[in-house]
């Protein structure tokens, strides 16, 4: 049943002008073949982005070997025991050798997260890198659901810094839609309710839209393109950003009219083509008063979860700190996470950054919890889902970045082997994220940033 | 006539910038560096063989950048090379590179279209539809850099659409009401039974495009509001229902949220001046934040904008305003690092005075002494140097005078204590500087010098750990100074730390939160004495601020430089730096008036033309 309503909706998509353009991949042998068979009528997969900037204490991160990763963890990973046994840790995925720009480590533990690249050296003030991992999945599945995809932050991203002459951008970004457009996070909760569901405080009902709108948007787009012609061709990007976004618009519209006829034929008796009987109902969202971080970032979680849990978004991004200022009152000491990860060794610091650490993996844990709660189909929504949890440095002590800090919780509707901890696999975070995108069933041209190869041993019958 | 003799100078130090690079900063290269760094070997990737080609051109600059940086540190040519040029030689490549601008062609660079800010864009549909601003609350902030990084959500247009539908809600009165202001005023009459009402419609279209695209709309954007007239009418709704169809999209079009050029420039001009109505809103959006006003457009239908009297007197009156609060809103809080100071994190336990309403008071602070020196037309040195600040009775207890200054209104105050006054010794500025729970001289040394001095600070090299990791036993018993003096003791943090310390030093007699205090967190008595280069000795706060506010030229420039950049919204470049020469001398002739040096910026050569072609790349400066 649920495979009949995902063939139905993309067909009709399509037919309001939603189109994609596909790779090609198969011939170049980056698409993967175990998952990418019976695509049509698999559950789709999400994709959620989690991340924490300045890396943590090695020994209280990974376990001390295969066995004794689901029998005693460490210490980080407490609050991820209920689901250990689908989550994925590798050691051994190094990151990007930032050499060239030795002395701006925490610009680009963020900006190559998602890239697995170094920005352009010659116009380092300006952005251009890449397009990040969850973009690209994004420009394959966005098309399917009213949102592209979801940018999240806990921080404004106004940070003010300048190191090796690069932009400031760098510091707070992770998700870039193309080499030179960074895509801004949200971090209010009341807009990202607003932006999954329309003006409704009622989450998971569908707000009223005007068919009109998405008509007088299309006037609006046609009548854009005069002005263009005028504009040289640095402004013409500029607006074309504006009027990719007004189309995105239109398209979210469309997605609403559709389900609000789908509704009515229900209402009248006609066949369902909705959701499998057996799912959940959509999570209650509730916004918090206070400015306590860990409920904050808990409704944060909570959104990703809903909008997921609805189908509306199938990518998420979210950066639960930037590497700029931030301290954790909440934890009983005020100073700023990075001063804290320079540590020397010292218990009392070490202490403190062990506490950051666990407190931002146990947000990461609250939402992969839930995730698991809920039944999707046969299985939980987890089970459709990659979710990864990471950072950009190792230790922050030392700035190094060969053993990448990664969690990967979900199974990505049976693609990923998860419950496991492989103390030795060898790779770059390119490797990590092309791989996470193969198991997706998201076909690449070519690999992420250095990436060189897929990672294998992370999926079934390896 | 002054216009004249500023060319003439300019030719006469281009000539002479020409000639040092061939009679000596050519042979210079060609004997010490190209070998390495030539057609034939490009060591380093680096080729000089382009940048002595071109050596005006922009792509040259960060070629001469990196090679004045090395060639000053004495890291190149390398210790083996087979001759090292001597200390003269040296000094002649630092000086002459100060002289590279003269080399760039007079270029106003381009005029970059840019979406509304959050703040304009809610000023903006203020002034047309009288709605509070705060409609675009849910918009995202944006991300300032040099200018902006504007970018843009894509679930943003979503954003316009539901504010303009709030817009529409607002304005129009319920059905059996009558019209309300704002209806009346852009939708007009309702026209009688039997009249054309898409005659009607079209004029309203274009009266509405004309105020909500600051420019006369073209015949076919009036039609395409039109279509959307005739799409509602298909649809029937009423002619009311059917104008509102098409104000939303005014209000989602780019037109509305992008300033545009009224014309398309003249076939094969590469640089023109602004047509008036771009003027009108660049001047505007620079002042006040906002469209603008009926007074700005009238000069600008009559074309009488760009003479720069009337620019000037327009200047002077949107400056008189209130609404020119915005030049803080939008520059001048960015340029004092306040933007952050509402959600920045202070120890509750030590300092539970910053609550909401201290940090506002701060900001007002800020702001009220930033207006006074805007419409008194006060010179800009008094920004480092004033006797007089503005206080509530909540701020006044950091300065003591809670006892004088009571109630929760913001007023002048006169200073007696000659250590306050100016922006080193204001609360709102000494806490942004500082670290939750302490202070820290080596931000507030970095923030004087980059964003009062205008000097760039190197960033600290990579694994130096800041002084919490210091050995805690071994400085348990220092004082902050004396600990922080342990940086110059490493060689390689001695080069800026015997700089910047010792303006944070001499402002440690404020704690985190700006108050006066003779002991520091471990009890040693304070010790703000300190030596700046050059000989500039002090021992308290009022001593250093005397010793800042004396270097005029420094203070006068970096404001000029960072005001310039902020009214073309593009980094300044090669050209723009002779700009900034020649308004430095104009303004220094009465030391350095805030109203001058805007007046300066709004009449430049940048920020009245604009590039609409690439201009050629020159193959070599002299052709």
């Amino acid at each position: 049943m649920v495979n009949k309503f995902r063939i139905d909706r993309r067909t009709h998509l399509k037919g309001l002008g939603a189109a994609l353009a596909l790779p090609l991949l198969e011939t170049m042998g980056w698409a993967d073949s175990s998952t990418s068979k019976d695509k049509t009528v698999a559950v789709p997969v999400r994709l959620g982005f989690m991340y924490m900037p300045h890396g943590v204490i090695p020994d209280q991160f990974w376990p001390v070997n295969a066995e004794s990763f689901l029998t005693a963890p460490p210490p980080a990973l407490e609050s991820l025991q209920p689901v250990l046994d689908q989550c994925l840790l590798m050691k051994g995925i190094s990151g990007v050798p930032i050499l060239p720009f030795g002395g701006a480590p925490h610009a680009l533990e963020l900006s190559t997260w998602l890239t697995a690249q170094l920005p352009d050296a010659d116009t380092r003030s300006q952005i251009n890198i890449a397009i990040s991992a969850d973009q690209i999945a994004a420009n394959f599945v966005g098309g399917f659901t009213s949102l592209r995809s979801l940018e999240l932050a806990t921080m404004p991203q106004t940070h003010k810094e300048n190191q090796e002459g690069l932009n400031e951008g760098y510091y707070t970004h992770c998700s870039f839609r193309s080499a030179t457009q960074p895509v801004p996070a949200e971090t209010n909760p009341r807009s990202v309710l607003n932006r999954l569901f329309g003006k409704t405080d009622q989450p998971g009902q569908i707000a009223k839209v005007d068919p009109l709108d998405r008509q007088m948007l299309d006037l609006v787009l046609d009548g854009a393109k005069e002005l263009r012609r005028k504009l040289p061709q640095d402004d013409q990007h500029k607006l074309d950003e504006y009027l990719d976004s007004v189309r995105a618009v239109e398209r979210r519209i469309a997605a609403i009219e559709y389900r609000q006829k789908e509704a009515a034929l229900e209402k009248s008796g006609v066949a369902s083509t909705k959701r499998n009987a057996s799912d959940s109902p959509p999570i209650e969202i509730k916004i918090p008063v206070g400015d306590k971080r860990s409920e904050y970032m808990q409704v944060m979680c909570d959104l990703n979860v809903l909008a997921f849990q609805t189908d509306t978004t199938r990518v998420s991004t979210y950066i639960g700190s930037t590497p700029n200022g931030v301290s954790y009152p909440e934890l009983g000491f005020n100073d700023e996470h990075h001063s804290q990860t320079h540590h020397e060794n010292k218990p009392e610091q070490v202490a403190k950054v062990a506490a950051i650490t666990a407190f931002n993996i146990a947000q990461f844990a609250y939402m992969v919890k839930k995730m698991a709660s809920l039944r999707e189909g046969d299985g939980t929504l987890l089970d459709n889902c990659i979710m990864m949890w990471g950072s950009g440095l190792e230790d922050g002590n030392k700035h190094s970045r060969d053993n990448l800090p990664f969690i990967i919780a979900g199974k990505g509707g049976g693609a990923i082997n998860s419950g496991r901890f492989l103390p030795d696999t060898k790779g770059n975070q390119g490797d990590l994220l092309t791989t996470i995108l193969a198991c997706a069933g998201i076909p690449l041209d070519r690999p992420i940033g250095i990436a060189t190869k897929q990672m294998n041993e992370m999926k079934h019958n390896h | 006539m002054a216009a004249q003799a500023q060319e003439q100078d300019f030719a006469a130090l281009q000539a002479e910038t020409k000639k040092v690079f061939e009679d000596r900063v050519t042979p210079f290269f060609k004997s010490y560096c190209t070998d390495c760094h030539g057609i034939y070997r490009m060591e380093g990737g680096i080729n000089f063989a382009p940048t002595l080609t071109a050596p005006g051109s922009p792509s040259s600059a960060k070629t001469w950048r990196q090679a004045l940086a090395n060639i000053r540190a004495h890291d190149m040519p390398p210790d083996d090379a087979k001759k090292q040029p001597t200390e003269e030689e040296r000094q002649m490549i630092v000086d002459w590179m100060g002289t590279i601008k003269f080399l760039s062609p007079k270029d106003p660079g381009t005029f970059v279209i840019r979406r509304l800010t959050k703040m304009e864009y809610g000023n903006t549909l203020r002034d047309l539809f009288g709605v509070d601003p705060e409609i675009a609350a849910e918009l995202p902030d944006e991300v300032f850099g040099e200018g902006y990084l504007n970018t843009l959500s894509p679930l943003q247009s979503e954003q316009y659409l539901s504010i303009a539908n709030e817009v529409i809600n607002r304005m129009m009165a319920s059905q059996d009401q009558p019209p309300t202001e704002a209806q009346k005023r852009l939708f007009g009459d309702t026209p009688a039974p039997g009249d054309d009402l898409r005659t009607a419609a079209r004029t309203v279209a274009s009266q509405l495009a004309r105020k909500a695209y600051r420019r006369p709309a073209s015949e076919a954007e009036v039609e395409l509001l039109l279509r959307v007239f005739d799409l509602a009418q298909e649809n029937k709704l009423d002619y009311s229902a059917s104008l509102c169809l098409m104000l939303k999209a005014v209000l989602v079009s780019p037109q509305f949220l992008f300033i545009t050029p009224a014309k398309e420039p003249d076939v094969g001009m590469t640089i023109a001046p602004l047509d008036d109505y771009q003027l009108a809103s660049r001047l505007s959006y620079l002042l006040w934040a906002t469209m603008p006003d009926a007074e700005l457009s009238v000069l600008a239908d009559a074309g009488k904008l760009h003479e720069q009297s009337v620019l000037l007197d327009q200047m002077k009156r949107l400056l008189a305003d209130p609404r020119s609060r915005a030049l803080f809103d939008g520059f001048g809080a960015q340029w004092l690092g306040l933007m952050g100071l509402e959600s920045k994190t202070f120890d509750t336990s030590m300092f539970p005075q910053m609550t909401a309403e201290m940090r506002a008071a701060m900001v007002d602070e800020a702001r009220l002494f930033f207006d006074s020196i805007v419409r008194e037309n006060r010179s800009v040195i008094d920004f480092v140097e004033s006797d007089y600040t503005f206080l509530n009775g909540t701020l006044a207890a950091l300065y003591g005078l809670e006892k004088t200054v009571i109630g929760t209104d913001m007023r002048r105050v006169k200073l007696e204590d000659a250590n306050r006054g100016g922006i080193l010794g204001m609360p709102g500025i000494l806490a942004t500087t500082s670290f939750p729970n302490r202070t820290s001289p080596v931000k507030r040394g970095v923030w004087v010098l980059e964003q009062v001095l205008g000097e760039h600070v190197p960033p600290a090299p990579p694994n130096v750990p800041p002084l919490e990791k210091q050995d805690k036993q071994a400085v348990a018993n220092l004082t902050l100074r004396k600990r922080t003096e342990l940086h110059r003791t490493n060689a390689v943090c001695a080069n800026c730390h015997k700089i910047l310390d010792p303006i944070g030093f001499g402002l440690e007699n404020f704690d985190a939160i700006g108050r006066w205090r003779e002991q520091d967190d471990t009890g040693g008595a304070i010790d703000a004495a300190g030596e700046l280069p050059g000989e500039k000795r002090f021992s308290s706060p009022r001593e250093l601020k005397a010793i800042i506010a004396a270097r005029k030229d420094e203070l006068a420039r970096n404001l000029a430089r960072k005001l310039l950049a902020y009214a073309l919204c593009r980094q300044l470049e090669g050209y723009d730096e002779i700009v900034v020469d020649q308004l430095m001398v104009v303004i220094a002739k009465d030391g350095y008036r805030m109203q001058d040096l805007i007046s300066q910026i709004v009449t430049s050569y940048p920020f009245v033309n604009r590039r609409v072609h690439e201009l050629e790349v020159p193959k070599s400066y002299g052709q």
